[in-house]
C-alpha cells in the first residue's frame, strides 16, 4: 500500500493533501488500541482543515486511552481516479490503513452539498453504500453528526448512527458504549439499540416512517423498546469545562482558514428567523476570559500560528469581547501574532473592535443585513437598522477602510421588488458615505454579495418554500441592473445549487434512491461550482421517481407532520410557529439577552440556561408557551 | 542583524510540501520553538528566509540550504536544537552556522544540485542500449520544452546545465546520478534530463514514476 500510495500520489495535484504527518498529529499503536474510529470530513483537506469540530473531536477520542482518531478527507477527483485505476482504497492520513479495517467512521455533515461525497468516501472505502446491506458483513459502523443530521432523514438509509447536537460529551458515551457492547460480544443489533438508548442518539434503522394517501409522513415511531419516540439534541453545559483543543494539528497545506481558533462562546442570541445555527446552538453559553487567554496562550505556543481567530456565530456579541482582544493584543501582538474576527454584527462597535485588530488596513469589512427595507429585515427578525448599517461602515470609512461588503440574502419570505430596490439603495447610500469619507475615491469599491434563501429544518421559516429557480434568476438579473455603476460589484450563485440544498435540507427518507442515483450518475464536490451539475440530480430524481419541485416548493401547514419532527433541538414547534406568524406580521423578537425570555421552551425541555461570562444572568427563565 | 545559514533535510511526508507551504511551516516552527525571526518592513511583513533554491513538490532533499535572519542573537547550537524540536516529522537540521552581513545569498553562492533518480523495474520501458550516456552527453545541445509562466511553450538547451549523468546501478530497476545548474540563468530540471535521456536512447518514461533526491547544492 505504501508503495502505490507514493506512486499514485506523485500523480496529483496537492500530494500534501493526503501524505499527513503534520504537527501535532497524533498517531496511536494500532494493535494496543480497542477502538479505532476514523474521522471523515466529506470534502477537501483544505476545507476540512479549517472545521474546529474536526480538532476538537480529535483531541478527545485521541486523549482516551482505549480509542484513537484517525483523519480522511474527500479525495480530489484527480485523487479519486488515481485510485480507482490502481484499486487503492481509501485510506487515513495518519496510519495509512484502510478505512475498512477501522471499528467506527465518523462523518460531520456540515452541508447538505456534501452528501454526494459521503457516498463516493464510503465505496472508494469498499464499504457497502447502505445501511441495510452491511448488516451481514463486518464493516465498519457509519456514525454521522453535525447540523446536517438535524434532519437526518435523506441519508437515513446510508447511515447507522447519528450523533444530534454537541459532540464532546456524545461522542465519550457513544464510545463508552460501544466498548460495553464488545465486552459483552453482542451484534451489531444488540449495539444499534443500545446506542439507541443514549440521549442524542438517532439509529433511523429503528424507527418506521408511514406515509398518508397524499404521500406526505403521517407517523414516525420507534419500533422497538427503550428507543425514544423523540431525539433530544445534546449540548454541553459547562463550555468553560468542556475539553477545548489547544494543541490542534496544523495543516501541512494552506487551509481556507489557517489560523488558530478561539471559540469565545456557544450559540447566539439574535433569533434571525433563517438561521438554523440560532436554533440548534441554543442555549448562549459565554466562555470567561481567564480560560480563553490560557487558552490562547497554549494554542498559540503549541502550534506557532501567527492569528488567532476569534470564533463563534456574532464574536462581537459576546460580552467580554473588548478585555479579551485587548489583553490578547498585549500578550500577542509584540510576537507579531494578529486576532481576527469572522463575524461581526453591524455596528460601530464591532468596527471599532476591528479596529483595534487590524493594524493594517488590508482587507475589506464585511456586514450582514441580510435585507433590503426595514420591513423585511423585520420579517426576519435581523435586529439592524439603516442607522446601524450606516454609523457601521461610516466608522469604517473614517478608520480607513475603502472596500465594504455586504451579504443580503433573496428569495425571503414575504419578499417583493421593493426589498430588491432597498438592496440597492442600500448599497448606493454606503457608497455615498465613501464618497464624503475615503480619500482615495478610486479604492472605494462596495461589494454586494447575495445568496438564495433556503428553507431549514428548526427554524421559523421551516414550513416556507423557496423561490423557483426562474424567480430567482430573475431577481439577480433586477439586481444586476440596479447595482450598475463605477464603485459597486455584484456577486452572486447560481440558484441550482440552492435549490438542491432545499430540496435535501426539508427531505424525507425516500431521497435516498435520488442520492444514490446522483451520485452513479456522478455527482462530487458539489458545493463546488466548478464541479456542480444539477443534471446530474435531476436526472437522478426523474430515474427514480422523485418530484424535487415538491420537497422545494411546498409550503408545509403547521399541522404537517415534518420529516424531522422525531428530533428535537430543544426549542418547541409551538414556539417555531408563533415566530412564523410574527414574521409574516413584521413583528419582531428581541434578543435573548435583553433580559426578557421569550419563551422558545429550550430551557424548561433541556434544563439548560444561557450564561454569560461572570456568571450573569440574562433571561428569566419561567416559559411562558410549554 | 544576525544571519544564519541552515542545512536542513527535507524527506517523507514533508517532501510533499510545497515551497509556498515549506515558508509557513518553518516560520510556525521558529515561533514554536521560541526563536524570534526578523520580518520585512511593509504592509505584508514576510519572514527573512532565503533559501538556496526551491526544491520541487515530492523531491526529497538530504542537505537543502537556507539563511535566516533573527531578531536576536542565538548560539548557533541552540538554534538547531530548538527548531528540532519544533519541526515536523520529515524535516530536520543538520548544521547551522553563522553567516557575516556580506556574505552573499544562498542562491547567489550555490548554483549546482546533485540528484540521485531511481526508477523501479516495472517502470523502466527495457534495458538501456549500451553507450546510452556517452551517447547522450556527447550531443551539443539538447533542447527541451516548457510551457513558461505566459501559457506559451519555450525551448531551451539545457546541455550546458547538465555537468554529470552517470547510471550507478541497474539492479532493482536503474538508478542515475546526475549533477545540473539551478538557479536564475538556467534552472535544469532533473526530471526533464532523465525523460530526454531516454528519448534519445528510443525509450519512453513517465516523469511521474521518477523517484528523485536532491543529495547536495554546491
Amino acid at each position: 500500500m505504501e508503495k502505490q500510495l507514493e506512486k499514485i500520489i506523485r500523480r496529483v495535484q496537492k500530494p500534501g493533501r493526503y501524505s499527513g504527518g503534520e504537527w501535532n498529529t497524533v498517531c496511536k499503536d494500532w494493535q494496543s488500541t480497542y477502538i479505532k474510529m476514523a474521522f471523515a470530513f466529506p470534502d477537501v483537506y483544505e476545507v476540512g482543515m479549517s472545521h474546529l469540530g474536526l480538532q476538537i473531536l480529535y483531541g478527545i477520542v485521541n486523549g482516551r486511552e482505549d480509542a484513537l482518531l484517525e483523519r480522511v478527507f474527500a479525495p480530489w477527483p484527480d485523487m479519486e481516479q488515481q485510485m480507482r485505476n490502481t484499486g487503492l482504497p481509501l485510506f487515513s492520513l495518519e496510519s495509512r490503513r484502510p478505512l475498512r479495517e477501522f471499528d467506527i467512521i465518523g462523518f460531520t455533515l456540515q452541508y447538505e452539498l456534501s452528501f454526494s461525497n459521503i457516498l463516493n468516501m464510503l465505496d472508494l472505502a469498499g464499504i457497502p453504500l447502505r445501511s441495510a446491506d452491511r448488516a451481514g458483513g463486518d464493516y465498519p459502523m457509519i456514525v454521522a453528526g453535525g447540523p446536517c443530521a438535524f434532519n437526518p432523514e435523506p441519508m437515513a438509509e446510508f447511515i447507522d448512527v447519528f450523533a444530534i447536537g454537541e459532540g464532546e460529551e456524545l461522542l465519550n458515551d457513544l464510545l463508552d458504549a460501544y466498548l460495553a457492547s464488545r465486552r459483552s460480544s453482542e451484534g451489531r443489533q444488540d449495539l444499534l439499540i443500545r446506542l439507541a438508548g443514549i440521549d442524542g442518539i438517532y439509529v433511523p434503522a429503528l424507527y418506521r416512517v408511514e406515509y398518508n394517501n397524499l404521500g406526505h409522513i403521517n407517523t414516525v415511531t420507534s419500533v422497538c423498546e427503550g428507543v425514544p419516540a423523540q431525539v433530544q439534541k445534546r449540548f454541553v453545559a459547562d463550555v468553560d469545562a468542556a475539553f477545548f483543543p489547544t494543541h490542534m494539528v496544523v495543516p501541512a497545506i494552506e487551509a481556507v482558514h489557517d489560523r488558530a481558533m478561539l471559540e469565545v462562546q456557544r450559540g447566539c442570541t439574535r433569533g434571525c428567523r433563517f438561521c438554523q445555527a440560532g436554533v440548534i446552538y441554543r442555549p448562549v453559553r459565554e466562555k470567561e476570559p481567564e480560560i480563553l487567554l490560557r487558552h490562547a496562550d497554549e494554542l498559540l505556543g503549541s502550534t506557532g500560528w501567527g492569528e488567532i481567530s476569534l470564533t463563534s456565530l456574532s464574536t462581537s456579541d459576546y460580552s467580554r469581547v473588548t478585555p479579551l482582544v485587548n489583553e490578547l493584543i498585549k500578550r500577542h501582538g509584540s510576537a507579531g501574532v494578529n486576532v481576527s474576527l469572522p463575524s461581526l454584527r453591524v455596528d460601530a462597535f464591532s468596527v471599532d473592535l476591528a479596529k483595534e485588530v487590524q493594524k493594517v488596513r488590508r482587507s475589506s469589512l464585511t456586514f450582514a443585513p441580510e435585507a433590503g427595507t426595514q420591513r423585511l429585515r423585520d420579517v426576519i427578525n435581523k435586529g439592524v437598522t439603516e442607522d446601524n448599517l450606516i454609523a457601521a461602515v461610516d466608522a469604517a470609512f473614517s478608520a480607513g477602510w475603502h472596500s465594504i461588503k455586504l451579504y443580503f440574502m433573496i428569495g425571503l419570505p414575504t419578499e417583493t421588488d421593493e426589498d430588491l430596490h432597498g438592496i440597492a439603495n442600500l448599497a448606493r447610500k454606503v457608497l455615498d458615505r465613501g464618497r464624503k469619507l475615503v480619500r482615495v475615491k478610486g479604492r472605494l469599491k462596495v461589494t454586494v454579495s447575495v445568496s438564495s434563501f433556503v428553507p431549514k429544518s428548526h427554524t421559523s421559516f421551516q414550513w416556507e418554500p423557496q423561490n423557483s429557480i426562474a424567480e430567482l434568476k430573475r431577481k439577480q438579473a433586477l439586481l444586476r441592473e440596479l447595482l450598475r455603476g463605477r464603485g459597486l460589484v455584484f456577486k452572486w450563485h447560481d440558484p441550482e445549487g440552492s435549490f438542491l440544498e432545499a430540496v435535501l435540507s426539508r427531505g424525507d427518507r425516500r431521497l435516498a434512491g435520488a442520492i444514490e442515483a446522483a451520485w452513479r450518475n456522478g455527482a462530487r464536490f458539489d458545493g463546488w461550482s466548478e464541479f456542480f451539475d444539477i443534471n446530474k440530480w435531476l436526472m437522478a430524481f426523474t430515474s427514480t421517481g422523485i418530484d424535487p419541485d415538491w420537497y422545494a416548493y411546498h409550503r408545509y401547514h403547521y399541522d404537517d407532520a415534518l420529516p424531522w419532527d422525531h428530533i428535537s433541538s430543544g426549542v418547541s414547534k409551538k414556539f417555531l410557529m408563533r415566530e412564523h406568524l410574527c414574521s409574516l406580521e413584521g413583528a419582531t423578537t428581541p434578543d435573548c439577552r435583553s433580559g426578557r425570555c421569550h419563551g422558545c421552551g429550550l430551557c424548561v425541555s433541556l434544563e439548560a440556561k444561557p450564561y454569560l461570562a461572570g456568571g450573569e444572568a440574562i433571561a428569566s427563565l419561567s416559559d411562558t408557551v410549554q | 542583524m544576525p544571519r544564519y545559514r541552515i542545512q536542513y533535510s527535507k524527506r517523507g511526508p514533508a517532501s510533499y510540501i510545497s515551497h509556498l507551504d515549506l515558508v509557513r511551516t518553518l516560520e510556525r516552527a521558529f515561533r514554536r520553538a521560541g526563536l524570534p525571526i526578523a520580518y520585512s518592513e511593509g504592509f505584508n511583513p514576510h519572514p527573512r528566509f532565503s533559501f538556496a533554491a526551491p526544491l520541487p513538490v515530492g523531491v526529497e532533499g538530504l542537505a537543502e540550504v537556507l539563511d535566516v535572519e533573527m531578531q536576536v542573537s542565538v548560539d548557533h547550537r541552540d538554534l538547531a536544537e530548538r527548531l528540532n524540536g519544533a519541526l515536523p516529522p520529515g524535516l530536520a537540521v543538520l548544521d547551522v552556522t553563522v553567516v557575516s552581513d556580506n556574505t552573499p545569498a544562498p542562491m547567489a553562492e550555490l548554483n549546482m544540485a546533485g540528484y540521485i533518480v531511481h526508477l523501479d523495474e516495472d517502470d523502466l520501458p527495457g534495458p538501456l542500449p549500451a553507450g546510452a550516456v556517452q551517447d547522450f552527453l556527447i550531443e551539443e545541445h539538447i533542447e527541451v520544452t516548457r510551457k513558461g509562466r505566459d501559457g506559451r511553450e519555450k525551448i531551451r538547451d539545457i546541455r550546458p546545465g547538465i555537468l554529470k549523468l552517470d547510471v550507478l546501478s541497474q539492479v532493482n530497476g536503474l538508478t542515475m546520478q546526475l549533477e545540473l545548474q539551478t538557479g536564475s540563468t538556467l534552472n535544469v530540471r532533473p526530471e526533464d534530463v532523465v525523460e530526454v535521456f531516454f528519448r534519445h536512447a528510443g525509450m519512453a518514461v513517465d516523469k511521474a514514476d521518477l523517484q528523485i533526491i536532491r543529495t547536495r547544492l554546491f
